[in-house]
Protein backbone atom coordinates (compact mmCIF):
# COMPACT_ATOMS: atom_id res chain seq x y z
CA UNK A 1 0.00 0.00 0.00
CA UNK A 2 1.28 3.92 -0.48
CA UNK A 3 2.51 5.54 2.05
CA UNK A 4 0.61 9.16 3.37
CA UNK A 5 2.98 11.97 2.62
CA UNK A 6 1.99 14.58 5.86
CA UNK A 7 2.96 18.35 5.64
CA UNK A 8 4.11 19.92 8.96
CA UNK A 9 3.10 23.53 8.40
CA UNK A 10 2.49 26.64 10.65
CA UNK A 11 2.88 29.74 8.67
CA UNK A 12 5.18 31.46 11.69
CA UNK A 13 8.22 30.64 12.16
CA UNK A 14 9.62 29.58 15.62
CA UNK A 15 6.56 27.68 16.55
CA UNK A 16 7.79 24.30 16.86
CA UNK A 17 7.51 22.72 13.52
CA UNK A 18 10.98 21.49 13.29
CA UNK A 19 10.61 19.81 16.88
CA UNK A 20 7.32 18.39 15.88
CA UNK A 21 8.44 16.60 12.61
CA UNK A 22 12.08 15.17 14.14
CA UNK A 23 9.65 13.92 16.92
CA UNK A 24 6.47 12.72 15.36
CA UNK A 25 8.96 11.05 12.94
CA UNK A 26 10.75 9.36 15.61
CA UNK A 27 7.71 7.90 17.27
CA UNK A 28 5.99 6.43 14.22
CA UNK A 29 8.89 4.98 13.69
CA UNK A 30 8.93 3.41 17.49
CA UNK A 31 5.91 1.58 16.06
CA UNK A 32 7.45 -0.11 13.60
CA UNK A 33 6.24 2.18 10.61
CA UNK A 34 9.39 3.20 8.39
CA UNK A 35 9.47 6.53 8.25
CA UNK A 36 10.99 9.51 6.28
CA UNK A 37 11.47 13.39 7.56
CA UNK A 38 11.74 15.87 4.43
CA UNK A 39 13.57 19.07 5.55
CA UNK A 40 12.22 21.17 3.34
CA UNK A 41 13.73 24.55 4.62
CA UNK A 42 15.99 24.44 1.20
CA UNK A 43 19.15 27.20 2.29
CA UNK A 44 18.14 27.37 5.83
CA UNK A 45 17.90 23.47 6.85
CA UNK A 46 18.22 22.67 10.43
CA UNK A 47 15.96 19.40 11.11
CA UNK A 48 19.39 17.74 10.40
CA UNK A 49 20.85 19.13 13.52
CA UNK A 50 17.44 18.72 15.64
CA UNK A 51 18.09 15.14 14.63
CA UNK A 52 21.45 14.81 15.62
CA UNK A 53 22.29 13.68 11.64
CA UNK A 54 24.33 16.62 10.41
CA UNK A 55 27.38 15.30 9.68
CA UNK A 56 25.88 12.53 7.84
CA UNK A 57 25.46 14.30 5.21
CA UNK A 58 26.14 13.19 1.71
CA UNK A 59 23.54 14.47 -0.30
CA UNK A 60 20.63 15.96 -0.09
CA UNK A 61 16.52 16.64 -1.30
CA UNK A 62 17.49 18.53 -4.51
CA UNK A 63 20.17 15.81 -5.82
CA UNK A 64 17.13 13.11 -5.16
CA UNK A 65 14.34 15.59 -7.03
CA UNK A 66 17.09 16.06 -9.50
CA UNK A 67 17.85 12.83 -9.91
CA UNK A 68 21.54 13.34 -9.57
CA UNK A 69 21.22 10.48 -6.52
CA UNK A 70 19.00 8.03 -6.05
CA UNK A 71 16.73 8.55 -3.14
CA UNK A 72 18.26 5.60 -1.28
CA UNK A 73 21.78 7.96 -1.04
CA UNK A 74 20.03 10.87 0.06
CA UNK A 75 17.84 8.91 2.74
CA UNK A 76 20.24 9.05 6.02
CA UNK A 77 19.09 5.94 8.11
CA UNK A 78 19.03 6.89 12.26
CA UNK A 79 20.99 4.64 13.89
CA UNK A 80 19.43 5.11 17.27
CA UNK A 81 15.81 4.37 16.43
CA UNK A 82 15.23 1.65 13.57
CA UNK A 83 13.16 2.69 9.96
CA UNK A 84 13.25 6.20 10.47
CA UNK A 85 15.48 8.14 8.08
CA UNK A 86 16.09 11.80 6.97
CA UNK A 87 15.70 13.57 3.85
CA UNK A 88 17.99 16.99 4.38
CA UNK A 89 17.78 20.23 3.04
CA UNK A 90 20.27 21.63 0.65
CA UNK A 91 22.21 24.71 1.94
CA UNK A 92 23.27 26.13 -1.02
CA UNK A 93 20.30 26.25 -3.12
CA UNK A 94 17.28 28.29 -2.56
CA UNK A 95 13.64 27.28 -2.22
CA UNK A 96 12.90 28.09 -6.08
CA UNK A 97 15.00 25.74 -7.50
CA UNK A 98 12.38 22.79 -6.63
CA UNK A 99 8.93 23.46 -8.33
CA UNK A 100 5.66 22.24 -6.65
CA UNK A 101 5.52 19.80 -10.15
CA UNK A 102 8.68 18.32 -9.26
CA UNK A 103 7.55 17.92 -5.74
CA UNK A 104 4.43 15.53 -6.84
CA UNK A 105 6.23 13.37 -9.01
CA UNK A 106 9.08 13.07 -6.11
CA UNK A 107 6.08 12.38 -3.63
CA UNK A 108 5.27 9.53 -5.94
CA UNK A 109 8.74 8.08 -5.17
CA UNK A 110 8.43 8.45 -1.36
CA UNK A 111 5.05 6.95 -1.29
CA UNK A 112 6.33 3.63 -2.83
CA UNK A 113 9.24 3.26 -0.02
CA UNK A 114 8.03 4.61 3.28
CA UNK A 115 4.70 4.45 5.24
CA UNK A 116 4.49 7.89 6.46
CA UNK A 117 6.55 10.89 4.92
CA UNK A 118 6.52 14.06 6.97
CA UNK A 119 7.48 17.56 5.27
CA UNK A 120 8.94 20.21 7.34
CA UNK A 121 7.43 22.93 5.40
CA UNK A 122 9.66 26.31 5.50
CA UNK A 123 7.63 29.72 7.55
CA UNK A 124 6.51 31.83 5.00
CA UNK A 125 3.67 31.14 2.60
CA UNK A 126 6.30 31.45 -0.45
CA UNK A 127 7.59 28.46 -2.66
CA UNK A 128 8.35 27.17 -0.05
CA UNK A 129 5.64 26.00 1.11
CA UNK A 130 4.00 25.83 -2.48
CA UNK A 131 6.52 22.89 -2.33
CA UNK A 132 5.59 21.13 1.04
CA UNK A 133 2.65 20.80 0.17
CA UNK A 134 2.32 19.93 -3.17
CA UNK A 135 2.20 16.27 -2.72
CA UNK A 136 1.18 16.00 0.70
CA UNK A 137 -2.21 13.86 1.51
CA UNK A 138 -2.39 15.28 4.94
CA UNK A 139 -1.49 18.37 7.23
CA UNK A 140 -0.75 19.28 10.78
CA UNK A 141 -1.19 22.66 11.21
CA UNK A 142 1.54 23.55 14.45
CA UNK A 143 0.74 26.72 16.36
CA UNK A 144 1.60 28.55 19.71
CA UNK A 145 -0.93 30.04 22.00
CA UNK A 146 -0.38 33.48 20.82
CA UNK A 147 -1.78 36.09 18.87
CA UNK A 148 0.54 36.27 15.56
CA UNK A 149 0.96 32.34 15.56
CA UNK A 150 -2.47 31.91 16.15
CA UNK A 151 -3.34 34.26 12.98
CA UNK A 152 -0.85 32.75 10.85
CA UNK A 153 -2.31 29.39 11.63
CA UNK A 154 -5.72 31.02 10.17
CA UNK A 155 -4.39 32.20 6.79
CA UNK A 156 -2.46 28.82 6.52
CA UNK A 157 -5.39 26.91 6.93
CA UNK A 158 -7.34 28.47 4.23
CA UNK A 159 -4.37 28.13 1.95
CA UNK A 160 -4.70 24.48 2.73
CA UNK A 161 -8.31 24.69 2.57
CA UNK A 162 -7.69 25.90 -0.82
CA UNK A 163 -5.42 22.92 -1.66
CA UNK A 164 -8.40 20.61 -0.62
CA UNK A 165 -6.41 19.19 2.43
CA UNK A 166 -8.26 19.41 5.86
CA UNK A 167 -5.78 20.14 8.18
CA UNK A 168 -5.43 18.76 11.96
CA UNK A 169 -4.39 21.09 14.46
CA UNK A 170 -1.52 20.97 17.12
CA UNK A 171 -0.95 23.78 20.10
CA UNK A 172 2.75 23.39 20.83
CA UNK A 173 4.48 25.34 23.51
CA UNK A 174 1.51 25.70 26.56
CA UNK A 175 2.39 27.41 29.28
CA UNK A 176 -0.02 25.90 32.00
CA UNK A 177 0.20 28.20 34.88
CA UNK A 178 -0.53 31.14 32.17
CA UNK A 179 -3.19 29.37 31.04
CA UNK A 180 -4.80 28.97 34.47
CA UNK A 181 -4.08 32.56 35.08
CA UNK A 182 -5.90 33.83 32.17
CA UNK A 183 -2.44 34.99 30.74
CA UNK A 184 -2.53 32.51 27.94
CA UNK A 185 -5.14 31.95 25.25
CA UNK A 186 -6.32 28.18 26.67
CA UNK A 187 -6.60 24.99 23.59
CA UNK A 188 -10.55 26.27 23.55
CA UNK A 189 -10.39 29.74 22.67
CA UNK A 190 -7.36 28.50 19.78
CA UNK A 191 -9.64 25.74 18.75
CA UNK A 192 -12.88 28.07 18.97
CA UNK A 193 -11.14 30.82 16.70
CA UNK A 194 -9.67 28.21 13.93
CA UNK A 195 -12.29 25.87 14.00
CA UNK A 196 -10.28 22.88 12.96
CA UNK A 197 -9.76 19.69 14.50
CA UNK A 198 -7.21 19.26 17.29
CA UNK A 199 -5.09 16.04 17.49
CA UNK A 200 -2.52 16.96 20.86
CA UNK A 201 -1.77 19.70 23.03
CA UNK A 202 2.50 20.11 23.59
CA UNK A 203 3.44 22.01 27.10
CA UNK A 204 6.72 24.01 27.17
CA UNK A 205 9.69 22.05 27.98
CA UNK A 206 13.11 22.37 28.96
CA UNK A 207 13.52 19.52 27.47
CA UNK A 208 13.20 20.65 23.99
CA UNK A 209 16.35 22.66 24.04
CA UNK A 210 18.28 20.11 26.05
CA UNK A 211 17.24 17.34 23.39
CA UNK A 212 17.99 20.00 20.52
CA UNK A 213 21.75 20.96 22.50
CA UNK A 214 22.84 17.31 22.04
CA UNK A 215 20.45 15.64 19.07
CA UNK A 216 19.03 13.09 21.02
CA UNK A 217 14.88 12.36 20.44
CA UNK A 218 13.09 13.99 22.37
CA UNK A 219 10.75 10.93 22.23
CA UNK A 220 13.40 8.79 23.87
CA UNK A 221 13.61 11.47 26.55
CA UNK A 222 11.46 9.17 29.44
CA UNK A 223 10.28 12.40 31.54
CA UNK A 224 9.81 14.78 28.96
CA UNK A 225 6.58 16.02 28.78
CA UNK A 226 6.45 17.89 25.60
CA UNK A 227 7.93 14.21 23.93
CA UNK A 228 5.33 12.60 25.67
CA UNK A 229 2.69 14.30 23.98
CA UNK A 230 4.12 14.21 20.54
CA UNK A 231 4.28 10.27 20.97
CA UNK A 232 0.51 10.59 21.16
CA UNK A 233 -0.24 12.83 18.66
CA UNK A 234 1.96 10.04 16.50
CA UNK A 235 -0.12 7.43 17.73
CA UNK A 236 -3.51 9.40 16.76
CA UNK A 237 -1.90 9.88 13.46
CA UNK A 238 -1.06 5.87 13.22
CA UNK A 239 -4.75 5.42 13.61
CA UNK A 240 -5.40 5.35 17.31
CA UNK A 241 -7.92 8.23 17.01
CA UNK A 242 -10.08 7.71 19.84
CA UNK A 243 -7.04 7.75 22.32
CA UNK A 244 -7.58 11.29 24.13
CA UNK A 245 -6.62 14.26 24.02
CA UNK A 246 -4.31 15.46 27.69
CA UNK A 247 -4.38 19.19 28.65
CA UNK A 248 -1.00 19.91 30.21
CA UNK A 249 -1.87 21.25 33.87
CA UNK A 250 0.16 23.47 35.74
CA UNK A 251 3.09 21.89 38.12
CA UNK A 252 2.73 21.61 41.99
CA UNK A 253 -1.18 21.07 40.81
CA UNK A 254 -2.06 19.54 44.00
CA UNK A 255 -0.97 22.14 45.89
CA UNK A 256 -2.78 24.28 43.98
CA UNK A 257 -6.21 22.13 44.25
CA UNK A 258 -5.70 21.84 48.07
CA UNK A 259 -5.52 25.75 48.70
CA UNK A 260 -8.97 25.92 46.36
CA UNK A 261 -10.12 23.48 48.78
CA UNK A 262 -9.63 26.00 51.63
CA UNK A 263 -10.77 28.68 49.93
CA UNK A 264 -7.90 30.51 48.84
CA UNK A 265 -8.42 30.00 45.48
CA UNK A 266 -9.28 32.69 42.95
CA UNK B 1 -2.96 39.21 56.15
CA UNK B 2 -2.52 35.52 56.80
CA UNK B 3 -4.58 34.68 53.93
CA UNK B 4 -2.31 36.75 51.15
CA UNK B 5 0.67 34.72 53.23
CA UNK B 6 -1.13 31.19 52.14
CA UNK B 7 -2.33 32.37 48.58
CA UNK B 8 1.24 32.98 48.05
CA UNK B 9 2.25 29.91 49.74
CA UNK B 10 -0.24 27.76 47.40
CA UNK B 11 0.63 29.50 44.42
CA UNK B 12 -2.70 31.01 43.36
CA UNK B 13 -3.08 34.40 41.89
CA UNK B 14 -5.68 36.87 40.88
CA UNK B 15 -7.01 36.05 37.76
CA UNK B 16 -5.62 39.08 35.05
CA UNK B 17 -7.57 37.51 31.88
CA UNK B 18 -5.33 39.20 29.32
CA UNK B 19 -5.78 36.20 27.40
CA UNK B 20 -9.40 38.00 26.56
CA UNK B 21 -8.23 40.48 25.13
CA UNK B 22 -6.22 38.11 23.17
CA UNK B 23 -9.10 36.00 21.58
CA UNK B 24 -10.98 39.52 21.25
CA UNK B 25 -8.20 40.72 18.86
CA UNK B 26 -7.30 38.16 17.18
CA UNK B 27 -11.13 37.42 15.83
CA UNK B 28 -11.06 41.15 14.67
CA UNK B 29 -8.10 40.81 12.95
CA UNK B 30 -8.77 37.62 11.20
CA UNK B 31 -11.91 38.99 10.24
CA UNK B 32 -10.25 42.35 8.70
CA UNK B 33 -7.61 39.77 7.02
CA UNK B 34 -10.51 38.10 5.32
CA UNK B 35 -11.87 41.63 4.26
CA UNK B 36 -8.38 42.87 2.53
CA UNK B 37 -8.88 42.81 -1.26
CA UNK B 38 -5.85 43.56 -3.51
CA UNK B 39 -5.67 46.38 -6.13
CA UNK B 40 -5.28 44.14 -9.07
CA UNK B 41 -9.11 42.44 -7.73
CA UNK B 42 -10.57 46.54 -6.74
CA UNK B 43 -9.19 46.78 -10.69
CA UNK B 44 -11.16 44.22 -12.00
CA UNK B 45 -13.97 45.02 -10.30
CA UNK B 46 -14.07 49.09 -11.10
CA UNK B 47 -14.29 47.54 -15.37
CA UNK B 48 -16.25 45.22 -14.53
CA UNK B 49 -18.79 47.31 -12.58
CA UNK B 50 -19.02 50.21 -15.19
CA UNK B 51 -19.10 47.77 -17.92
CA UNK B 52 -22.45 46.40 -16.95
CA UNK B 53 -23.55 49.87 -15.96
CA UNK B 54 -22.90 50.90 -19.37
CA UNK B 55 -25.33 48.74 -21.09
CA UNK B 56 -27.85 50.48 -19.27
CA UNK B 57 -26.72 53.81 -19.10
CA UNK B 58 -24.62 56.50 -20.14
CA UNK B 59 -22.67 57.27 -17.55
CA UNK B 60 -19.82 59.23 -16.90
CA UNK B 61 -16.91 57.39 -16.36
CA UNK B 62 -14.17 60.00 -14.74
CA UNK B 63 -16.98 60.86 -12.22
CA UNK B 64 -17.19 57.28 -11.57
CA UNK B 65 -16.20 56.70 -7.71
CA UNK B 66 -15.78 52.80 -5.96
CA UNK B 67 -15.09 52.78 -2.20
CA UNK B 68 -15.03 50.26 0.25
CA UNK B 69 -16.13 51.52 3.08
CA UNK B 70 -15.45 49.85 7.06
CA UNK B 71 -17.08 49.88 9.98
CA UNK B 72 -16.65 47.58 13.15
CA UNK B 73 -19.49 45.99 12.36
CA UNK B 74 -19.39 45.74 8.63
CA UNK B 75 -17.68 46.55 5.47
CA UNK B 76 -19.74 48.19 2.14
CA UNK B 77 -18.70 48.43 -0.87
CA UNK B 78 -19.84 51.93 -2.18
CA UNK B 79 -20.44 52.72 -5.79
CA UNK B 80 -20.93 56.47 -7.17
CA UNK B 81 -21.53 57.40 -10.82
CA UNK B 82 -23.57 59.74 -12.38
CA UNK B 83 -25.62 59.00 -14.70
CA UNK B 84 -25.60 60.97 -18.35
CA UNK B 85 -28.56 59.02 -19.88
CA UNK B 86 -30.27 55.67 -19.91
CA UNK B 87 -30.30 53.78 -23.04
CA UNK B 88 -33.51 52.54 -24.96
CA UNK B 89 -33.96 49.19 -26.39
CA UNK B 90 -32.64 46.82 -24.03
CA UNK B 91 -32.98 42.83 -24.76
CA UNK B 92 -34.57 41.01 -21.42
CA UNK B 93 -31.76 39.40 -20.96
CA UNK B 94 -29.54 42.81 -20.59
CA UNK B 95 -27.91 41.97 -23.87
CA UNK B 96 -27.79 45.29 -26.22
Amino acid sequence: MDGRIIVITSGKGGVGKTTATASIGAALALEGRRVAVVDMDIGLRNLDVVMGLENRIVFNVVDAVKGKCKLKQASIKDRRIENLYLIPASQSDNKNVLSPEEMVSFGEILRKEFDFVLMDCPAGIERGFENSVASADEAVVICAPEVSSVRDADRVIGLLYAKSITPKLVINRIIPEMVERGDMLNHIDVVDVLSIELIGLVPMDDQVIIATNTGNPLVLQKKSKAGEAFRRIALRLNGMTDLPIEVPQAEGHFWRKIGTKLGLGK
Amino acid sequence: MFNDFLRKMMGSSPKSDSKDVAKKRLKFALIYDKLEVSDDTLRCLHRDIVEVISRYFEIDQEAFKMDIRRSDELSALIVNTPILSAKRHISPTGQR
